[in-house]
């Protein structure tokens, strides 16, 4: 960032409630709503004092009840609300499938185009703190897969802000996957508003050798590689990203073009992860510019233990991404 | 538990155009039922068709006279009824599935299941019956919150009636008291099974509500002016800030499921019974006539107009082109 910009460091979450609260102060239109996220704050605190500020009419606790939260989303935005529905984890995105894949991402579609829908779907995800197979899972692939659906995925509390802000402005709906550990992670922001642009991915720090193309919390897992490596003179080149979709080809294929070498990491199952999607794409457009095989790392292929201590082995390590790295530049 | 709706009608509430205004309405539909059907046959117009016909009373009856532009309906997938009453164009919903430019979708060809007109408050359908359960307590909550005295109506079927977010639904409607009206069309069949065979009620769908807290009502669908009448109170109750009713309005579907259907899961005297008896349409007639609102003749120059209008309307939607193949690229976002 640029010396002339004023700068403060805060975390995610406080990235995500100033987002929030200026989009609310912007436009009265805005409504927050799902389960305790009122008086309570959000189970993660993530609309904390949003309900003191705007009052219950605007943000309000919802029963349990995730189809719901979701159909009346798109029912509000299709009559001049900009909902912003959260659903306590992005496991439960499940629960309300139809509403999600089925209405969210084709309403305006297959009613001939004319009407908007402008719902910020905010969903956690990540494994954190032994939540178990239900409460732990990324499942920002599936709609990769749900043409009319957009999906951010912010890995720094800067990116958080400017693309939320960025989301509840769109007139389309936009899933908004924030992974549970990040939230605490501290990061600078500007002190002036900004917008990110959807479909605007970001190198996170320039290399020559090898591009790893990572999301959410294993941008910071590949930035620690990288580091590592650069010690050995192995210079690194991560990109993130931020939206899955739309998904900023350019600056991928840019990047696999300037090194021939590229491994992708999320923490999603391998199979189908949104890492598939990525490779497929590159090996389309950029094969001969490769030296090497495409690599993934993904999470295994089978349900997150509850317990704490094996849930570690789900998540991309540094271990593995610096291993994997070596592979690459054998070839 | 819910009741039993009765009202004694007194034609002299209603001026004689209104009267026949809901005439018109009702046989406006059913040609338009009848020529669409036709056009299936000529070949012209493919896929699932579910015919209204049978139950232009409960559309009318609670649309026409009662809805404004600016109310919002989410119609279900026997719903062209619906669309007509609240005033889209024919020539509009026969594009729909012509799948000429004409249509609301511009070519897409939506048919039964996507045509909307949001300017005059018709904001789609759910392919996935029932889904609009959770959709028109979203419109509630956002008429409410704009403190508009807009309603929304949320038509859906028997069958419809037993998916989950009805229950949602009902909890959201009544804990936030949102000017929601739900209208059960009980025609007894879901497809091929009926009512007694998939639902768990203590003896009508509409109890379902009273559980929640909402006021219910069992009504004779086929009889216009009641239908128009209960609907009436729900939006003076929901006006009054006193949100949301349910009204179980039973009626029948002369034809099958969707054209093409055997229909030989019924007795046949049932559905002659209802053809013969208990046609919505027929029975407004004679009592249109019985109490000399108007003439037979006078009936049959409305016949004619609308034959009339229906021709016009098939030929404004069949001569406009198809969509150009760019089409399907567009109205993804906005
Ligand atoms: C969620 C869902 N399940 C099943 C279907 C298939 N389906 C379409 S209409 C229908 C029967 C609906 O019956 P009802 O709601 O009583 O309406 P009716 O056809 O009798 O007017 C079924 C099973 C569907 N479209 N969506």
């Amino acid at each position: 960032m640029s010396t002339k910009v004023k700068v403060k460091t805060i975390s995610m979450r406080d990235a995500i409630i100033e987002a929030l609260t200026e989009e609310m102060e912007r436009d009265e239109k805005t409504v927050l709503f799902g389960e305790d996220v009122g008086k309570f704050g959000g189970i993660n605190a993530v609309t904390k004092g949003l309900y003191d500020k705007f009052g219950g009419k605007r943000v309000f606790d919802t029963p349990i009840a995730e189809t719901t939260i979701v159909g009346a989303a798109l029912g509000m935005a299709i009559t001049g609300l900009r909902p912003i529905p959260e659903l306590q984890f992005g496991d439960f995105v499940g629960i309300a499938f139809d509403e999600v894949f089925n209405k969210l991402g084709k309403w305006r579609y297959m009613h001939g185009g004319q009407m908007e829908v402008p719902v910020t779907l905010r969903l956690p995800i990540g494994i954190a703190g032994g939540a178990g197979p239900e409460h732990s899972q990324s499942p920002q692939a599936l709609f990769m897969h749900a043409p009319g659906v957009q999906i951010a995925i912010p890995s720094t509390p800067y990116d958080a802000k400017g693309l939320l802000k960025t989301a509840i402005r769109d007139n389309n709906a936009v899933l908004f996957f924030e992974h549970k550990l990040l939230y605490g992670m501290k990061g600078e922001v500007p002190e002036e508003e900004y917008l990110i642009p959807l479909g605007k991915a970001d190198i996170k720090r320039e290399g020559s050798d090898v591009t790893i193309i990572a999301t959410a919390l294993q941008v910071h897992t590949a930035l620690d590689a990288a580091k590592t490596l650069a010690k050995e003179g192995i210079q690194v080149e991560v990109v993130d990203p931020r939206t899955l979709a739309p998904l900023d080809k350019e600056t991928i294929l840019g990047s696999v073009r300037k090194t021939g070498r590229v491994l992708i990491v999320h923490e999603e199952p391998k199979t189908g992860g949104c890492g598939a999607e990525i490779a497929a794409q590159i090996s389309e457009e950029a094969l001969f510019d490769l030296h090497a095989p495409i690599r993934r790392i993904g999470s295994p292929d089978v349900p997150i233990a509850q317990s704490i201590y094996l849930e570690q082995f789900y998540r991309p390590s540094e271990e593995q991404i610096i291993e994997v790295v070596r592979e690459l530049l054998e070839y | 538990m819910a009741e039993i709706y009765k009202k004694d009608i007194n034609l002299g509430d209603y001026s004689k155009e209104d009267l026949i205004k809901f005439y018109k309405e009702m046989v406006k539909i059913r040609k338009f039922d009848e020529n669409l059907i036709r056009l299936m046959h000529e070949g012209k117009v493919s896929g699932f068709y579910h015919s209204g016909i049978g139950s232009e009373g409960l559309s009318v009856g609670s649309i026409v006279n009662n809805l404004r532009d600016e109310d919002y309906i989410f119609y279900n997938h026997r719903g062209c009824n619906q669309k007509i009453a609240k005033g889209v164009p024919l020539s509009k919903i026969y594009g729909d599935f012509l799948g000429t430019i004409e249509g609301t979708t511009k070519g897409l060809g939506a048919g039964i299941v996507h045509s909307a007109d949001p300017s005059r408050g018709v904001l789609g359908q759910c392919g996935t019956i029932g889904s609009q359960f959770n959709i028109v307590v979203g419109t509630g909550y956002s008429t409410k919150l704009q403190n508009t005295d807009q309603v929304s109506v949320c038509y859906f079927g028997d069958g419809a009636a037993s998916r989950e977010p009805l229950h949602g639904s009902l909890n959201w409607a009544g804990l936030y008291k949102l000017p929601v009206i739900y209208i059960c069309e009980n025609n007894g069949y879901a497809i091929s099974s009926t009512l007694e065979e998939t639902h768990s009620v203590r003896e009508h769908i509409a109890d379902w509500a009273w559980g929640y807290g909402i006021p219910s009502c069992v009504v004779d669908g086929n009889d216009v002016l009641l239908m128009n009448k209960v609907v009436k109170e729900a939006i003076d109750r929901a006006q009054r800030g006193e949100g949301p009713t349910f009204i179980e309005a039973q009626t029948f579907r002369h034809r099958g499921h969707f054209e093409g259907d055997a229909y030989d899961y019924v007795d046949k005297a049932v559905i002659n019974d209802w053809k013969e008896n208990r046609d919505p349409i027929k029975n407004y007639k004679k009592l249109l006539l019985e109490n000399e609102i108007c003439t037979e003749k006078d009936l049959l120059s409305i016949d004619e107009q609308l034959d009339q209008e229906i021709l016009e309307a098939i030929k404004v939607a069949e001569e406009a082109p198809l969509p150009d193949p760019s089409r399907i690229y567009q109205g993804l976002f906005a």
